[in-house]
């Protein structure tokens, strides 16, 4: 390179920079040929769509019994779905079931995401006493199954959707947390973390612009890959009688209380269990696809 | 530009590089940009479970030099001699152990001195691994626009600056400003990190193995465009390297590394010339050349070096030195006035005529270099 070549100095807009495809649009391309996760994804927005929208999709109340309609099969009348136990619409709760379930599934996930990779990554940038602090102390969580550390808190609690909520979210903190700081831990080390030091860049600085950017993917894909294990948990947790109060429907109570029907009406009973089976696979395949997507090069 | 250009036939460094009324310059032209008094790093080796203390690594251990303005200083020395221990702590990325900076006059992080970010806005430095000293997943005209909107300059301003930089480091803006670090090459890659250091308009930068990762005709080209900018933007260079080649090429003075200690400074020309030190002595005789006829059939040291965690006593080089004798193991060789930039120094006791030293007092390049003997540990 000679001096002249670099003392060119060409007219430059201000601001208006040409922009190379960027991270996003790199994966967008990647998942745009990746059709079974599309297709999945297809399915858990239909899912999603048919809870949101169950009062208008569902002419039948899900809450009225019927004593003359008990256990009837798929099909029966106006029944899309037959009935449960007490004569309800099976249609009508399953979509309603649905709500309860994505909710218990999305939100506890979200929030413990929040919190988790916040800890992790204070954790992990500062480490030392601080890191040994917080990871000690979530280690202490970590060490209970997390079925029965929700089932521990929401006992404890007693029942209802917001204790439920609550018994998830601290369920999935600590292994947010660990996810985060671990990642938080690999980039700290990094030389462009040390430049930015060097530059006299605050701590909050860097971790928002050098931090942050590169542990979303890892915490965001272990995120989605726990919805489902949260649907499950919540499954759980209604059918031992916890989370969820009848009659609020949902999948896991459903369940529960549709297994003493069994013989009567198997196909009937098997419903609420297809539809968390169908439900979490689906957000298992989608954290999958999007674990490939994502992935980087440096 | 060929590699002697630079004639340095004075043993006074010249100090004519250092412009006239630079706005930034406080002490004048004779006070040092940077000097560093004793400085070192130990690290601690940790035992067992609750980590008692049981000894430290002395990566950098009692290290006194200064930077002359607008100099370029060659550090050398082999692998795990302390240089890049020595880079981080000339950049404060790690706490030092012992010792203190003078910037220009100011200290650095003392009472009525330079502040860290002030200090850090004025010293600045490029790593060797151009692919992770930079993020992935920020578009590099924003890793280069980063220092500055630390220090609170506007976004808009700030990119401005970004781009007219990668301008001078030879990347064209508009082509490559919003590209990732993975679509460019690594000396592409390099140049923006020069340009992410510059960014801060700094007056000291420190290059640790700045082109040692890249291939000898893109380092070629970093190494003129470093030519450039020191010129045209006041620079004073650290320049780390294990390539004695590109450390001569580049380098006003040399300081010579071993064992975390300095064992030689002073003029490059001096130094490559008639090296006062074993070391550099063996250092520069292990440099290949390019003539066949002057292959190098014999290693001129043996052996790795010793645990920086245990050094050897009196000279740290005597277990692997052609010419030790016992005074070497009894009492370390003194060292002259770090503080002169002027003098060429080496820690031996071959130049000091009162050590006691069979050989002392004759000159290094009279001795011929025997094969180290094995037992001499």
């Amino acid at each position: 390179m000679t001096d002249a070549a670099a003392l060119s100095v060409s007219a430059l807009p201000a601001g208006a920079l040409p922009r190379s495809r960027g991270y996003l649009a790199t994966v967008r391309r990647r998942l745009r040929y990746d059709y079974v996760t599309l297709f999945f994804l297809l399915v858990i927005l239909l899912i999603a769509g048919a809870a949101i929208f169950a009062p208008l999709l569902t002419p039948i109340d899900p809450l009225k019994t019927s004593m003359a309609f008990r256990l009837k099969p798929i099909g029966y009348r106006n029944f899309l779905l037959g009935t449960d136990e007490l004569g309800r619409d099976m249609f009508s709760r399953l979509l309603h079931g649905g709500r309860m379930s994505l909710l218990m599934g999305v939100v506890p996930v979200a929030i413990a995401s929040v919190i988790g990779s916040c800890l992790g990554v204070i954790a992990g940038y500062a480490g030392g006493k601080i890191n040994t602090a917080i990871m000690r102390t979530v280690d202490v969580f970590y060490a209970f199954p997390s079925v029965l550390l929700a089932v521990a808190i929401s006992g404890t609690m007693g029942g209802g959707v917001a204790n439920g909520l609550l018994a998830l979210t601290l369920v999935f903190i600590p292994p947010i947390c660990r996810v985060s700081e671990t990642a938080t831990n690999q980039v700290r080390h990094l030389d462009f973390v040390d430049a930015a030091r060097a530059s006299g860049a605050a701590a909050y600085r860097i971790i928002f612009y050098h931090v942050l950017s590169n542990i979303a993917a890892p915490v965001f894909i272990y995120a989605s890959s726990l919805i489902s294990v949260s649907i499950l948990l919540a499954a759980g947790l209604s059918f031992l009688g916890l989370g969820v109060t009848p009659p609020t429907p949902d999948w896991g109570q459903m369940l529960a209380n549709l297994r003493q029907a069994i013989y009567v009406q198997p196909l009937v009973c098997a419903l609420p269990g297809i539809a968390i089976f169908v439900t979490s696979l689906s957000f298992n395949m989608l954290s999958d696809g999007l674990r490939q997507a994502m992935d980087v090069k440096s | 530009m060929s590699m002697t250009e630079s004639d340095f036939t004075s043993a006074r460094p010249r100090l004519d590089t250092v412009p006239a009324g630079d706005p930034r310059d406080r002490g004048g032209k004779a006070q040092p940009l940077l000097i560093v008094e004793n400085l070192a790093k130990h690290f601690p080796i940790k035992n067992g479970l609750f980590g008692r203390k049981r000894g430290a690594v002395r990566a950098v251990d009692d290290v006194s030099f200064v930077i002359l303005k607008g100099e370029t200083l060659g550090v050398v020395g082999e692998s795990g001699c302390g240089k890049s221990t020595l880079a981080r702590l000339l950049m404060r990325l790690m706490p030092l152990t012992d010792g203190h900076l003078v910037f220009d006059g100011d200290p650095v992080e003392a009472l009525r001195g330079l502040s860290l970010k002030e200090f850090r806005r004025n010293v600045q430095m490029v790593f060797q691994d151009s692919s992770s000293s930079l993020n992935p997943r920020m578009p590099i005209i924003d890793s280069v626009a980063f220092g500055p909107r630390a220090h609170k300059v506007k976004r808009s301003a700030a990119r401005r600056a970004a781009a007219a930089l990668l301008e001078k480091v030879g990347l064209s803006p508009a082509m490559f400003g919003g590209r990732y670090p993975h679509e460019l090459s690594g000396g592409q890659k390099q140049r923006v990190n020069i340009a992410r250091a510059l960014a801060l308009e700094p007056r000291l930068l420190i290059l640790d193995e700045a082109v040692s990762a890249l291939d000898k005709s893109v380092a070629a080209q970093v190494l003129n465009l470093l030519r450039y900018l020191k010129r045209h933007l006041n620079l004073t260079y650290v320049f780390i390297s294990h390539d004695l080649g590109v450390v001569q090429y580049l380098s006003d003075r040399i300081l010579v590394m071993y064992l975390g200690q300095v064992v030689e400074i002073g003029p490059a020309a001096d130094v490559y010339s008639a090296p006062k030190h074993p070391y550099t002595q063996a250092l520069l005789a292990s440099q290949l050349s390019m003539d066949p006829g002057r292959r190098i059939e014999q290693a001129p040291v043996s052996g790795d070096p010793p645990s920086p965690a245990n050094p050897p006593s009196g000279c740290r080089f005597h277990t692997r030195c052609p010419f030790s004798e016992a005074v070497c193991a009894a009492k370390a060789p003194a060292f002259g006035d770090a503080m002169d930039a002027a003098i060429h120094l080496a820690r031996c006791h071959l130049t000091d005529p009162t050590s006691g030293h069979s050989l002392a007092g004759s000159a290094l390049s009279s001795l011929r270099i025997t094969a180290p003997e094995t037992s001499a540990a």
